[in-house]
């Protein structure tokens, strides 16, 4: 008799266990090995980051602490629909997706018919919204826009012949085509385009190309990102071409600033940078703290960025709110201060409103040129593939 | 006419890589019978070596040597850990072996290095260009079309003058006749894999002078290009992959530099396309190995 008594107790426990320990369960598709690693796995630190500190106040709003239910998709596609389809088995609220467009949408028929809102870590592709329809959010200043910045920077400075070099292979590395657009409606001229293959050791046919023209031009612009861009600078030095490189936040890493003097002429776009007294930099001391090491990408802060959305998204629609009512929140959202930016979702179509930072690189330092807001008339329309 | 010499510079720079990778391959394929497709992973470890050495502020010029010796070292502690083992199965096994041990080892650079790629501080002085009689050269063109004739001069050496060199000649025509005549296989597989991992290692440092970067994947293209260039010249035949080496290394630097750009997207179809034009016309390679001589395809 005790014996049942003491099952039962059990039992009830953990039955009514659910009540009283509330939480929001968020799934995290991410792709912690592979070519996306790079993005998703700083990322996900500083997301971490700030769902601890969330939690350790004792949660959203005081009483709604968050579960991150992690899986890796591999930097795979279709690893990315697998995983998601467990996360919305497990019963998620609200689905974290990998950095690229490409993953990310291979997940959206799930997350269309789960009516579970998805928020790309940190694809920048502004047709990721636009193709993954309502439930699709993305986190991160878009391609067309951050090419509208680069583009109005250095046409600004007097350059006004521009050499793109893109690759058809992802809708990020084909962002030199927004600067092409952008640079045209400005009034300066797009002197040669080149494609290269994801993944490509060799750029020295290219950089002879650009080396040979006669006069050089102003600016060549790239979305290259590791390793690829790494060996197309160098290419380029080394071929003879002095004209300003222009990236755009996939350098945002710390190879860019070993590379050394072949690295002088660089500028690129990123999300955010630690000005002081800024959030950014009040991010960064935190970080140190809890990982005993200085950040050394945005994305970390692009990662604690993503627990300060889901916080205000579920503030706003309280702590019963229904993954479809999530999604109308965080659709509404409007200056949520996150570490790098303050973040815009309404009147969007899910690619957020956020400031972009144009940093140069000199002698391995990181410099802010910095951050002007994009005249909304020159920005091109989000390109279809 | 400037162009086009400037464009066979890089065309015997890139070559001249694959050819090292398509060597490494092609010596142990001579005389196992194996594709070694762990082979990128030996070029990721001299990679790390690099890295390392320049965390610790080892001058590059050790750090060299250094990465030949982890490379040359990790081959061989492949072939005696993995493939000795497996050493009389079919070649299946040992294909599918060498791809387990890939895998192994880029989970372990993934778990026990780190996923993102880690930046290789590379002397300035690669980062550079020289300029030869009108022509604008990187050093590190250079430095890879240098390091590639003194390898290529030093394995012909090698096998036409060593001991060893002369016995894995011998393995490579006939393995059971050579061991018959007493050569010791184990020796022979032994020194297999140490050039192998020598040659992975020249060509780690050439790769990784490009990118600046090590990652746990990096090595699944280069050994991909070694595979094609392999193939290309006659699996098995040393003088073929080096001939494979150099013609993949033109046919994808011609093709990027005088393809007219609306074509250029199409760039790797018509590379690849080439490649099996050649293999129409010539089904075993460039150079066939002389043991394939008795079957032809």
């Amino acid at each position: 008799m005790k014996k049942t008594l003491l099952t039962t107790g059990i039992l009830a426990m953990a039955l009514t266990g659910g009540a009283y320990a509330q939480t929001l369960k968020v799934g995290v598709a991410t792709a912690q090995t592979g070519a996306l690693a790079h993005y998703d796995g700083p990322v996900v630190e500083g997301l971490q980051m700030g769902v601890d500190e969330i939690n350790a106040a004792g949660g959203i709003g005081g009483t709604l602490k968050i579960e991150l239910v992690q899986k890796d998709v591999r930097s795979d596609a279709a690893q990315t629909a697998i995983a998601t389809q467990e996360l919305v088995d497990a019963g998620v609220k609200v689905l974290i997706l990998p950095c690229d467009a490409d993953p990310s949408l291979a997940a959206i028929s799930i997350v269309d018919s789960a009516q579970v809102p998805a928020i790309s870590t940190c694809a920048s592709s502004p047709t990721l919204p636009m193709i993954g329809g309502d439930y699709m959010f993305a986190n991160f200043p878009g391609d067309n826009v951050q090419a509208t910045v680069s583009a109005q920077w250095a046409y600004d400075q007097g350059m006004t012949t521009a050499y793109i070099v893109y690759s058809p292979d992802t809708q990020y590395t084909s962002m030199p085509l927004y600067f092409a657009d952008v640079m045209e409606t400005l009034g300066g001229e797009v002197v040669g385009r080149d494609t290269y293959t994801l993944g490509q050791q060799d750029f020295s046919a290219i950089a002879t190309r650009i080396a040979n023209m006669d006069p050089q031009p102003d600016v060549v612009m790239t979305s290259a990102y590791e390793p690829d861009f790494p060996s197309f600078i160098k290419a380029l030095r080394a071929a003879g071409v002095t004209s300003q490189v222009i990236g755009s936040d996939g350098i945002d890493s710390p190879t860019t600033f070993s590379i050394g003097p072949a690295a002088d002429r660089l500028v690129f776009t990123t999300a955010g940078h630690p000005t002081e007294n800024s959030p950014m930099a009040d991010f960064n001391a935190k970080y140190k703290e809890t990982y005993g090491e200085e950040s050394q990408t945005v994305f970390n802060a692009i990662g604690y960025d993503l627990a300060k959305v889901i916080e205000a998204a579920s503030m706003a629609a309280g702590p019963d709110a229904s993954s479809q009512e999530l999604r109308d929140a965080i659709a509404n959202l409007e200056n949520v201060q996150g570490a790098t930016s303050l973040i815009t979702y309404k009147g969007t179509n899910g690619m957020p409103v956020r400031e972009v930072t144009l940093i140069g690189v000199m002698s391995g330092e990181r410099q802010l040129i910095g951050q002007p807001s994009p005249n909304p008339a020159i920005i091109p329309a989000p390109r279809m593939q | 006419m400037e162009l086009f010499l400037q464009q066979t510079v890089n065309a015997f720079a890139l070559g001249g890589t694959y050819a090292l990778l398509a060597l490494g391959l092609a010596v142990v394929f001579s005389i196992m019978g194996l594709i070694n497709f762990a082979h990128g992973e030996l070029m990721t470890i001299a990679g790390y070596v690099l890295m390392y050495c320049g965390l610790a502020g080892i001058s590059f010029v050790f750090a060299v040597p250094l990465a030949l010796l982890a490379s040359t070292f990790a081959a061989v502690l492949m072939e005696r850990i993995a493939f000795r083992p497996v050493r009389n199965s079919s070649g299946a096994t040992m294909l599918v072996t060498s791809f387990a041990v890939a895998m192994i080892l880029q989970v372990l650079f993934q778990n026990l290095i780190s996923v993102r790629s880690q930046p290789v501080l590379l002397p300035e002085a690669l980062s550079g260009s020289i300029t030869i009689g009108g022509l604008v050269i990187g050093v590190n063109k250079l430095v890879a079309i240098i390091s590639t004739v003194i390898m290529l001069i030093f394995l012909d050496r090698f096998l036409s003058k060593q001991k060893y060199g002369i016995a894995m000649r011998a393995a490579a025509e006939d393995f059971a006749v050579a061991r018959l005549m007493g050569i010791r296989a184990n020796t022979v597989i032994a020194g297999a894999f140490a050039i192998s991992g020598l040659l992975a290692g020249v060509a780690a440092i050439l790769w990784v002078s490009q990118r600046a970067s090590v990652d746990p994947l990096m090595g699944f293209t280069p050994v991909l290009k070694a595979f094609i260039a392999a193939i290309l010249g006659g699996l098995g035949s040393l003088r073929g992959a080096v001939a494979g080496g150099f013609l993949l290394g033109f046919i994808e630097i011609y093709l990027a530099a005088f393809l007219p750009p609306a074509l250029q997207e199409f760039r790797d179809p018509i590379g690849l396309g080439i490649v099996v034009l050649v293999l129409l016309m010539r089904p075993n390679g460039l150079l066939p190995a002389a043991s394939l001589k008795a079957e032809k395809v």
